[in-house]
Order: C-alpha cells, then structure tokens, then sequence
C-alpha cells in the first residue's frame, strides 16, 4: 500500500486560523447575541448520535448524506447531519417539565458527506435557533431574530424568500395527480423543469401546478395563489402568509421580504411556513428555516416547532470585508527574558492585571 | 444601480445553436464572438456573457458567479447542480445511448458478470446499469469513445448521440436510448429571487422564442 504523507487532508475538511478565524468567531458572538438578546438559550448537544435519531428527522434523500460509522458494540452511529433532531431528542428526554415555549439555540459544526464537485463543504458550521411548544405568533418572532442577526453582521441587502408547505401540497391533492408520483414531481418542481412535470404525468401538467411554479414576487403574488388554489390547506397557506406578510410589512420589515409559493425544497420535512435568505453577491443561500410541527411527535413529544439555521460559512464569506479587517488586539506588554525568576515573574504579575502580555 | 444579467455559454457542441438562439431574442453577441478568443464578451440588452467548457456552466451559474447558463441536458444528468432549470431550449437535440458493436445480440452484454463500459458519463452510466441491477466496470475516458469497444477496452459505451454517423464508422449500433437530451436555460437560485424581474423577462423572451 502506497504511503500517505502524514499531511495529507481529507477531501472535504477545513481548517482556519489567522483572520479567518478571527472572522468566524466574530460572526458567531454577534448571531449568538442576538439570540440571547431574544432570549435563546444555547444547547449543546452530542457530536454523534444513533443513526436512527437523525434518519427519523429527514427524508431518504438527506439520509444519504450522513456519516454513519458501527460502534464498539455494534451499534448504529452518525456524526451529525444537523442540529434539529438532536435537540428534539433532548426536549422529549430532558426538558418535558419546563414551561413551554422552549427558546434554544445551537452553534457548531454538522458534517454530510456532499460528492466534491458539488464545491460544497463536508463540515459546514451552523448557528440556528429551535422555538418549541407555541403556535404561530412565534413565526413572526424567528423571522425578526433572523433579520436581526442579518443586521447584526451588515448584511442589511438580504432577502427572505417565505412560502408555506401546505401550497402546492394542496394543489398537488386539488389536481389529481397520484399519490405514487409526487416525490418524483416534487423533485421536478424544486428545479422548476415544467418540461420534466409534464414528463413525470404523461400530460401536459394542469395550469395551477405550472402556475405554482411561477409564483414569486411581492405580495400581489399571494392574489393569484388564491386564485389559482380551490384546495382548502391551500387557501389556508395563502392565508397564512398574508398574515405574515401583513405584520412584517407593519414592522416596517416588508422590503425586506419576497414570497415565493413554489419553493419546494425540505418538503418531506417542513408543514408549514418555510424561508430561504438570500443577499446580492452570494450565489448560494445564507441560511433558511420553517416550521416542522411534525418532528417533535416522533420523538413522543407532539409539540409545534419553528426555526432556522445560518451558514457561518458563508456568511463569513459575506462578510469578510467589512469585518475581516479588525484583528488580535496588540500586546500591551512586551517582556523581556525567559528566566522564571525575573521575565516570566513579571508576565504573571502583568496577567493579574489583566494586561495582554507577550514574552520576547 | 441598474442590473444586468451575467451568463455563462458552452463553448463545445451547441454552442452555434446557443449564439443564433440569444441573437433571435434580442441578445446579439459581438459578431466576432466565433472566432475572437476573449472569454468575457458583452452581450446586447443588458447582458453580458463568460465563455466556458460545457462541463463547467453548472459550476458558474450553482456558485452564482453567473446568473444563469444554457448547458446540454446530458451534462446536467451527470453533474446534478442545484440551480433552477426553468426551461428547455429544444436545441442541440442529441440522445444519450447505450452502444454496442455491430452484429453482436441486442442486449447480450447485459449477461456478462460484470460489464465493462466506457464513457464520459460516470453517474449516468451508474444510475443507468445499477439501477438494473447489473454491475458495471467503469472505464473512463474524456474522448474518441467510439473506439473502446473495437480496441476490446469495453463491452460497450455509453454516450452522447447526435447523427448517429460517428458509431456506425467505428462499427458501433445503438442498443438502447436512455434519455433524450437538449439544451436548457439554468439559473441560480439567489439570482432566480434577487433579479428577479430582469431573470423573469429573460426567461421570458428566450420562452417566446423558442415557442414554449
């Protein structure tokens, strides 16, 4: 077997140091900050766990990202894929006797393993919040937090994109099209290939599922949505982000805000409102979340739940410009000689004092 | 600031078909563009467009570098970005096929233990033969793979098919067609939300051109 060089890395892997790093804890206090200024708790939960707990999460497709490696005694294990699953795990075991609404958040590395041309990291590190055990007034809560934290870092030019799961789910259900067929024009939808959906039904694809697709903008969108959708749970997606739009719009957020019905994207996983940010000059989306009512049941705990997650990657990148620049703060002592009776005497005692020291 | 749109065009196959199609709605290239070596053109309208190997337009647009891109369906098969793909194009009409030599039983290699097939398309070629259960020796080549199975290098190759003239010279017959592939229109996600009327109107025009 051909010998390794011991500095040879893993496709995948990534290390920061210097003004990255720098960089990146900054990020972190400020959207950590924000969290706790809404009254977030930080959790910290397990780097690794049984591989069911996150298959129970997601749907087949994310379950083939994971890591999953055997344990000592032959058990199933995972690194984590994600933060959410984990901490409905210990909401359901340790925290059922707290007053609800629980408000946590989480920050760390999630590692899945992604084929290396899709340019995207295997560990990637996410900040995001849970709100568990409230109903929908605490939509509007996480998207403040988010615009906040959004802020926090200058990145005032980004964008939510919101839509809601139960659209073109209804629509789906209003148009017939058989239950067998819907992964796959779910999957068709997400890329917004009209010419695949017509193929996956065999016809040209009814007019509200075309529509769906094109259903992006202001709030006017929400008009034709209505419109187009008979579908009882797609009326009350319609009515839903009206709300939403509604009350962001009086907060003074609603430039802020682009509706977007045809997002399909976490599908198996999402029931309700779902979101996107995006800011100009990122090609890829900062960061997203929604509400998942479902997943905490699956743990024996049926409570509503909504939150989101950041990129600290990129929005590292984002934000290298204008936060890049601030480094280490210099020493504010210099102290001269190794020998413990006489530098190293004087560099405790500067210490005690609280001074930033450095021995030369 | 007024926007402007960035696109990246494939440089190989369709790219004649990519040029007449833009230049049909509105969006003239430089007249040179065919033969001029400068990757970073400006188109008509408000466009501007980057030059680049087929294989590399869903990198630019998937990263946002670019917002958009008109890439061949083949290559989307195989590389599988996550960018929007609001529209197929209809040009550069081609078929990804299984081929075989001339003469020999349609379908017999799929008999063999395991099958040697050369091509250009890895995940295509997995998908295809694994998803029939049917285990596969990949033989990777980036050209001529016409050639593989008269060498005795393949059993059979999978690959792109145009006229169908480039196998029956080098004694090879269509087997099986797995899809078949055209150009499509590909945007990037941030771009599809953050320009979106300018991404919409083009959409849109190229739509009406193209009869869709």
């Amino acid at each position: 077997m051909q010998q390794r060089s011991n500095l040879q890395i893993p496709s995948g892997v990534q290390c920061f140091y210097g003004r990255e790093a720098h960089l990146r804890k900054e990020v972190e206090r400020r959207v950590g900050e924000v969290f706790s200024g809404w009254s977030y708790e930080e959790i910290i939960v397990p780097l690794f766990d049984y591989f069911e707990v996150f298959a129970r999460g997601g749907g087949p497709s994310f379950t083939d990202h994971i890591y999953r490696f055997i344990g000592r005694n032959g058990e199933l294990l995972a690194l984590r894929p994600d933060f959410t699953a984990l901490v409905a795990k210990v909401v359901a075991s340790r925290m059922q006797d707290r007053s609800l609404p629980l408000r946590l958040f989480y920050s760390g590395e999630v590692l899945r393993y992604q084929p290396p041309q899709a340019g995207h990291q295997k560990e990637l590190f996410q900040i995001g919040l849970e709100h568990i055990g409230d109903g929908l007034a605490a939509d509007l809560e996480v998207l403040l937090v988010a615009f906040e934290a959004l802020d926090r870092l200058g990145v005032n030019d980004a964008v939510v994109t919101l839509g809601h799961a139960g659209f073109v789910l209804g629509i789906l259900e209003e148009s017939q099209v058989p239950a067998e067929a819907r992964p796959q024009l779910l999957e068709a939808m997400r890329y917004r290939d009209a010419d695949r959906v017509d193929d996956i039904l065999g016809r040209k694809a009814p007019p509200e599922v075309m529509e769906a697709m094109r259903l992006f903008g202001g709030p006017e969108v929400l008009e034709r949505a209505r419109a187009i959708a008979q579908h009882p749970g797609s009326q009350e997606a319609v009515a839903r982000l009206h709300s939403v739009a509604t009350e962001l719009e009086a907060l003074g957020l609603g430039h802020r805000l682009q509706l977007d019905l045809g997002e399909v994207r976490g599908f198996d996983y999402y029931t309700g409102m779902v979101f996107e940010i995006y800011a100009p000059g990122t090609g890829l989306e900062l960061g997203g979340g929604g509400r998942y009512d479902s997943l905490l049941g699956k743990f024996g705990v049926p409570l509503p739940a909504v939150g989101f997650s950041l990129s600290l990657d990129r929005l590292s990148q984002r934000v290298k410009d204008h936060l890049g620049t601030s480094r280490e703060a210099a020493p504010e002592a210099i102290v001269l000689g190794k020998q413990p009776s006489r530098g190293l005497a004087e560099a405790l005692e500067l210490r005690r004092q609280g001074m930033k020291v450095r021995i030369s | 600031m007024s926007q402007s749109i960035k696109l990246a065009l494939p440089t190989g196959r369709i790219f004649g078909e990519t040029v007449d199609l833009l230049t049909r709605s509105g969006f003239a290239l430089p007249e040179d563009v065919r033969q001029a070596r400068r990757l970073h053109i400006t188109n008509g309208g408000n466009q501007s467009s980057v030059l680049v190997k087929d294989r590399d337009v869903p990198t630019y647009v998937e990263h946002g570098v670019v917002d958009a891109g008109i890439v061949g369906h083949d290559v989307l098969a195989e590389t599988n970005p996550d960018v929007y793909q609001p529209l197929d194009l209809g040009i550069g009409c081609c078929e990804m096929v299984v081929a075989r030599s001339k003469g020999q039983t349609p379908g017999a290699y799929r008999d063999l233990p395991i099958v040697r097939v050369a091509t250009k398309y890895p995940e295509v070629t997995f998908r295809h033969f694994h998803g029939h259960g049917i285990p596969v020796e990949l033989i990777l080549l980036s050209g001529s793979v016409e050639l593989a199975p008269m060498l005795g290098l393949a059993d059979c190759i999978v690959d792109l098919v145009q006229t169908g003239r480039t196998l029956a010279a080098n004694g090879l017959e269509v087997d099986e067609v797995l899809f078949r592939s055209t150009a499509r229109l590909i945007v990037n996600r941030a771009s599809f939300r953050l320009k979106g009327r300018l991404v919409g109107e083009f959409i849109a025009s190229l739509a009406r051109e193209v009869g869709r």
